[in-house]
C-alpha cells in the first residue's frame, strides 16, 4: 500500500515537474521578447476581445511555469484594450511601434486592421492577425499573417452543409454595410449562393450600433426566403435573432464569424436554437493540447474557450515556437512565420498559406442551448 | 525638450487643431449666431483634402486651401435656408444639417462610407498645424478693430438696433458664416493629413458640442478665449488620464463651474483682473 | 407588409414620444433645451437594470427608475438652471451647463457600468411571437406601448384636471404674470422637471427593454431624435410631440421598407430641417421665434 502511495507520490512530483523540464533552452534562451496585444477587451467588440484577453493570460501564466515552453525566452504578451474604438487602436499600434515590442497581434475587428496595420507595417513590425477574416488583410504587406481562417475558407463550406441540411431554394442577407468585415460576410455568402443557383430575394442592411431590425426583418418576412444570412458582428446578431424570432421569421438562419460566440444563446435567447455557422476550431479536439487548454481555460475563468480565445492562445503557441527557434527580432520573427513549419496548437497543426493566411480545415456548427454542435 | 515634443507631439497637433476649429465657431459667436455646423465643415474639409491628398496626390497647402474653400462654398449654401432662424431654432438646425451632412458621408462610397478613408498622406505635422493657427490668429487680430467686427458685436446685442443704424445683418450673418466654415473646413483638411484615417464618427455632434464647450469656457466673444478653452479642455483628459472613466467628469464639472461663476468665459476673469 | 410595418412604426413611435415630451415640457415652461435629458434617460435605464437584476419585478423596477430619473431631473435644474435663472442668463448659457451636467452623468454611469452592452433578465414574454391579423409583435411589445400610452394619458390628465398641471401652464403661457398670481415658480418648476425626468427615464428603461440592450451610449442615439421630434410637434407643445414621436417613428420604419435602410437617419434630419425651414413652429408649436 505504501508502495504504491510513493510511487503516485513520485508520479505527481514528476508531473509537477515535468513541464518545467520540458522547457528547454533554445538560441535566444534569456532574451526578452514582447508582444504587444491590441483587443477590443470593451465595447462592442468585447465579447471576442475579452476571450482573447483571457487566452494571452493564461498563455502569460504558461509560459512561466513552462506549460508553454519559449526555449527559455522571456516572452510576454501585453494585452492593452482599444474598447472598439479605431482611434484607439491606431494609438496603440503606434505605440507598439515605438516602445520595443516585436511583434503585434490583433486588433480584433478586420476593419480595424484596414486603417492601422499599415502604421505596423510602414515602420516593419510583423502583426499576426488571430481574428481578422475579411479578405485581403494579409496583402497589406509583406509581414501581416493570420492564423484565423478568412470568410472566404469558411463560408463555401457552410454553405455546402447548410445546403445539404436544408435544401433551400430562396435567400435573403441581412449585413452591416459599414464595416469590412461584415460587408465581406455579404459579398462572400452571395458568391457561394449564387455558385449554387438560390436566389437572392431580399438584401437588407443595417448600421453598426443599430437596435432596431423590425423594419428590415418585416420586409425580409414578406419575401419568404428559405433561409437567411446574418452577416453581422455580436451586439447586432444577437438582436437580428431575436427580433426575428418576434416577429415569427420561420426561415432557417446561418451567419459568418461574428455569430461565432458560445454567448450567442445566452443574448439571443431561444430565437438563436438551430443557427448554423462556420467556425474554425472545434471544442471537442484533441491535438496540439486542446483538451488541457480547454480544462485550465474552464478552470481558470469559469466558462468555456471559444474560437476566439483558441485562436489567441494558438497565435501564442506559435510565437512561443518561434521563440523556441531563437527568433526574436521584428525581422527574425517575419521570416519565422514566413517558413514555419508544422506547429502543434489547439487548433490542431498548424502552418501558414503561402500568401500568410491561415491553413486549416472549417468546422461547421450549430448553436444550441449549451453553445455549439458540430454539424459532421 | 525634444524627447518632451516626441512623446505629446500627438496631444500637442490636437490642442492646435482644436484651437482653430473654436476660432471657427467663436466668429459666429461674434456675431451673436449659435451655429453649431462646424462638425459638418470640418467633415467636408477633412474629406476633400482626403480625397486630394491620397487619390490626386496633392500637396498639403493645396488640399488644406481646397478643404477650407469647399467648407466655405457650404456653409454659405446653408446659409440659405436658415437665414430667418434664430436662438435656439437656428441651434437645433445646425445640428440636424450636421448629421445629414454626416449620413451623407457615412453613406457616399467615395467617402469610403462609415468605414471612412485611410491611406492620406501623413503630412500635417506641428509647424503646418500652429503656421495655420498663426495666420489665421493673426487675422482675427489685425480686424480686431475693423467695421466688420464692430458690426458682428452690435448683430450681437441687439439685432434690430443694429439694423437701424444702417449694419447688414443679413450680410454679418452669411459672412461669419462662410468664414467659420472655412476656418473649420482648414482644420478638418489639418486633422485628416495628421492622422492616418478619418470616420463620419469622427464629425458627429459629440465634436459640434465639444467646440461649443471650448468657445464657452474661453469666452464666447474672445478669439483668444476660444483658443485658450480648446488648450485647457484638450489637455484636461491627459492630465486627469489616471481617472479612465471617469475623467469626464471633470470636463463637465470644470464647464459647469465656468458657466455658473464665470458665465463670460475664463477670459473674462482675466481681463476683469 | 404595410400594416406589420405601421406596427413597427407605432411601437417606436410611441418611445420617441414619452422621450420628446420631457423635452418638451421643460422648453415650454423655462424655454431651454435640457441637453441633460437623455443622460437621465440612459441612467434610469441603468437603475432599473440593477433592481431588476436584484430580484425586484420589472414594473416595480420601472416606477422606481422613474422616480429616480424625477429626481435627478430636479437636481439638474438645481445644479444647471435655477442659479442661471436668479442671473437672467439668457437661453445659450443653460443650454451649456446642461451639457456639463449631461458629461458628468454620462461619465459616472460609464465610471460605474463601464461601456459594455447590458442586457435584462430575459423573460418568455420577449421571445414568444403573437399574431393578430397579419401583424406579429410579442407579449413585451404590447406591455411596452401600452406602458408609453398610460403614462402619456396620466400627464394629459394631470396638465389638464388638476392644479399642478393649470399651473405649469400658466407658467409657461406668462411666467411673471403666473407668480403675480400668487403660483410658486420654483416649485412649479421643480415638479415639472420631475415630470419630465420621470417620463424621460421611463422611455429609458421601455427602450432597453425593447431592444435588449443598455449602453452608456443609448442616450445620445435618441437626443438628436428627440430633437427632431419636438420640431415636428412644435417646441412647447405636449399634443405636437406625441404627434411628432409617431411620425418620426412612422417616417423612419417606411423608409426602412420603401426607400432604402441606409437613409433612415437622413430622412429623419431632412424632415427636421425642412420643416425648420419652411414653418419653424412645427405642426402644433404657436412660439413665434425668438432672438438669441
Amino acid at each position: 500500500m505504501r508502495r504504491v502511495s510513493s510511487l503516485l507520490a513520485c508520479a505527481a512530483l514528476l508531473a509537477l515537474v515535468a513541464p518545467v523540464m520540458a522547457a528547454t533552452r533554445g538560441p535566444a534562451a534569456g532574451q526578452t521578447l514582447k508582444a504587444g496585444v491590441i483587443a477590443d477587451v470593451t465595447g462592442a467588440a468585447g465579447v471576442y476581445g475579452s476571450v482573447q484577453r483571457n487566452a494571452y493570460e493564461l498563455a502569460n501564466e504558461d509560459i512561466r511555469s513552462g506549460l508553454l515552453d519559449s526555449g527559455g525566452v522571456n516572452l510576454t504578451f501585453s494585452v492593452q484594450d482599444a474598447a472598439t474604438d479605431a482611434n484607439q487602436v491606431a494609438n496603440l499600434m503606434q505605440r507598439f511601434t515605438t516602445d520595443g515590442s516585436a511583434i503585434i497581434l490583433g486588433p480584433t475587428l478586420s476593419a480595424e486592421a484596414f486603417k492601422t496595420d499599415p502604421i505596423a507595417v510602414k515602420a516593419n513590425i510583423p502583426i499576426l492577425a488571430t481574428s481578422n477574416t475579411a479578405d485581403g488583410i494579409t496583402a497589406q504587406g509583406p509581414c501581416v499573417f493570420r492564423n484565423s481562417l478568412s470568410e472566404a475558407q469558411v463560408v463555401p463550406a457552410t454553405v455546402d452543409k447548410t445546403a445539404a441540411m436544408w435544401k433551400y431554394k430562396t435567400a435573403a442577407i441581412i449585413y452591416g454595410d459599414d464595416n469590412a468585415f461584415t460587408k465581406a460576410d455579404y459579398d462572400i455568402f452571395k458568391a457561394a449562393l449564387d455558385k449554387r443557383n438560390v436566389k437572392i430575394v431580399d438584401v437588407e442592411t443595417f448600421h453598426t450600433n443599430d437596435v432596431d431590425f423590425q423594419a428590415q426583418l418585416t420586409k425580409i418576412k414578406s419575401k419568404s426566403p428559405d433561409v437567411i444570412v446574418n452577416g453581422s458582428l455580436f451586439p447586432e446578431a444577437t438582436k437580428i435573432i431575436n427580433q426575428a424570432g418576434k416577429l415569427g421569421l420561420k426561415a432557417h438562419m446561418m451567419g459568418g464569424n461574428g455569430l461565432n460566440s458560445p454567448k450567442m444563446y445566452e443574448v439571443a435567447g431561444p430565437n438563436a436554437e438551430g443557427v448554423v455557422v462556420g467556425s474554425a476550431w472545434f471544442i471537442g479536439g484533441q491535438t496540439g493540447g486542446n483538451g488541457t487548454f480547454v480544462a485550465r481555460y474552464q478552470k481558470r475563468f469559469g466558462s468555456l474557450p471559444d474560437q476566439f480565445a483558441a485562436q489567441a492562445y494558438a497565435a501564442a503557441q506559435i510565437i512561443a515556437s518561434l521563440a523556441r527557434e531563437g527568433n526574436v527580432t521584428p525581422a527574425a520573427l517575419c521570416n519565422g512565420m514566413k517558413n514555419l513549419k508544422t506547429v502543434q496548437t489547439v487548433l490542431g497543426p498548424y502552418s501558414f498559406e503561402p500568401n500568410r493566411d491561415a491553413r486549416g480545415a472549417p468546422v461547421v456548427l450549430q448553436i444550441v442551448k449549451d453553445g455549439f454542435a458540430s454539424l459532421k | 525638450m525634444l524627447t518632451f515634443y516626441a512623446q505629446h507631439s500627438k496631444l500637442i497637433d490636437q490642442i492646435g487643431i482644436n484651437a482653430l476649429l473654436a476660432l471657427s465657431l467663436s466668429v459666429s459667436l461674434q456675431a451673436g449666431q449659435l451655429a453649431l455646423a462646424q462638425a459638418a465643415f470640418m467633415a467636408v474639409g477633412a474629406y476633400t483634402a482626403a480625397f486630394l491628398g491620397a487619390k490626386a496626390g496633392w500637396p498639403l497647402i493645396g488640399c488644406a486651401l481646397a478643404g477650407a474653400a469647399l467648407a466655405a462654398l457650404v456653409a454659405a449654401l446653408l446659409s440659405f435656408p436658415i437665414r430667418r432662424l434664430r436662438g435656439v431654432f437656428l441651434a437645433i438646425a445646425t445640428i440636424g444639417f450636421g448629421e445629414i451632412i454626416r449620413i451623407i458621408i457615412n453613406n457616399l462610397s467615395i467617402t469610403g462610407g462609415a468605414e471612412g478613408f485611410s491611406g492620406i498622406p501623413n503630412d500635417a505635422d506641428t509647424r503646418w498645424i500652429y503656421g495655420s493657427l498663426a495666420v489665421v490668429g493673426a487675422v482675427f487680430f489685425l480686424l480686431r478693430d475693423s467695421r466688420f467686427t464692430l458690426a458682428m458685436s452690435l448683430t450681437r446685442e441687439d439685432e434690430q438696433a443694429a439694423r437701424g443704424v444702417g449694419v447688414d445683418t443679413a450680410a454679418v450673418r452669411l459672412w461669419t458664416l462662410v468664414a467659420g466654415g472655412a476656418i473649420a473646413g482648414l482644420a478638418g483638411a489639418l486633422y485628416a493629413h495628421n492622422n492616418f484615417f478619418v470616420q463620419p464618427g469622427d464629425f458627429a455632434f459629440g465634436r459640434a458640442e465639444q467646440i461649443l464647450v471650448y468657445c464657452v469656457i474661453g469666452g464666447t466673444t474672445s478669439p483668444i478665449g476660444a483658443m485658450l478653452g480648446a488648450a485647457l479642455l484638450s489637455l484636461l483628459p491627459e492630465i486627469f488620464r489616471f481617472l479612465q472613466d471617469y475623467r469626464d467628469i471633470v470636463n463637465g464639472g470644470i464647464l459647469l463651474l465656468v458657466v455658473l461663476f464665470a458665465p463670460r468665459g475664463i477670459s473674462s476673469l482675466w481681463r476683469r483682473a | 407588409m404595410l400594416s406589420q410595418q405601421i406596427a413597427n412604426g407605432l411601437f417606436l413611435g410611441a418611445v420617441y414620444a414619452l422621450f420628446a415630451i420631457g423635452y418638451t415640457l421643460v422648453f415650454g415652461v423655462l424655454d431651454i433645451l435640457n441637453l441633460a435629458h437623455a443622460a437621465v434617460f440612459m441612467a434610469a435605464a441603468f437603475v432599473a437594470l440593477v433592481l431588476n437584476a436584484a430580484g425586484v419585478p420589472l414594473l416595480a423596477a420601472l416606477l422606481l427608475a422613474m422616480f429616480f430619473a424625477g429626481m435627478l431631473g430636479i437636481l439638474v435644474d438645481r445644479v444647471a438652471f435655477a442659479p442661471l435663472r436668479r442671473r437672467n442668463a439668457g437661453t445659450l448659457v443653460p443650454l451649456i451647463s446642461s451639457i456639463g451636467v449631461a458629461i458628468i452623468i454620462e461619465a459616472t454611469v460609464r465610471g460605474v457600468f463601464g461601456i459594455d452592452e447590458r442586457h435584462f433578465p430575459r423573460t418568455p414574454a420577449a421571445s414568444v411571437a403573437l399574431h393578430a391579423g397579419s401583424i406579429t409583435f410579442t407579449a413585451l411589445d404590447v406591455a411596452i406601448f401600452a406602458t408609453a400610452l398610460v403614462l402619456m394619458a396620466v400627464l394629459a390628465y394631470v396638465m389638464r384636471a388638476t392644479a399642478l398641471g393649470r399651473n405649469i401652464r400658466a407658467v409657461a403661457e406668462d411666467r411673471v404674470a403666473a407668480a403675480l398670481l400668487g403660483i410658486d415658480l420654483e416649485r412649479t418648476i421643480a415638479l415639472t422637471f420631475f415630470i419630465a425626468s420621470a417620463l424621460g427615464g421611463a422611455a429609458g428603461v421601455l427602450v432597453g427593454l425593447q431592444y435588449d440592450s443598455v449602453t452608456t451610449s443609448m442616450g445620445s442615439r435618441i437626443e438628436l431624435r428627440g430633437l427632431a421630434v419636438i420640431i415636428l410637434g412644435g417646441m412647447g407643445s405636449i399634443t405636437g410631440a406625441v404627434i411628432g414621436g409617431f411620425i418620426l417613428g412612422a417616417v423612419e420604419t417606411l423608409s426602412i421598407a420603401y426607400v432604402g435602410s441606409q437613409w433612415r437617419d437622413a430622412l429623419a434630419f431632412g424632415v427636421m430641417f425642412l420643416i425648420l425651414i419652411l414653418r419653424p413652429t412645427g405642426i402644433l408649436g404657436k412660439r413665434a421665434l425668438r432672438s438669441a
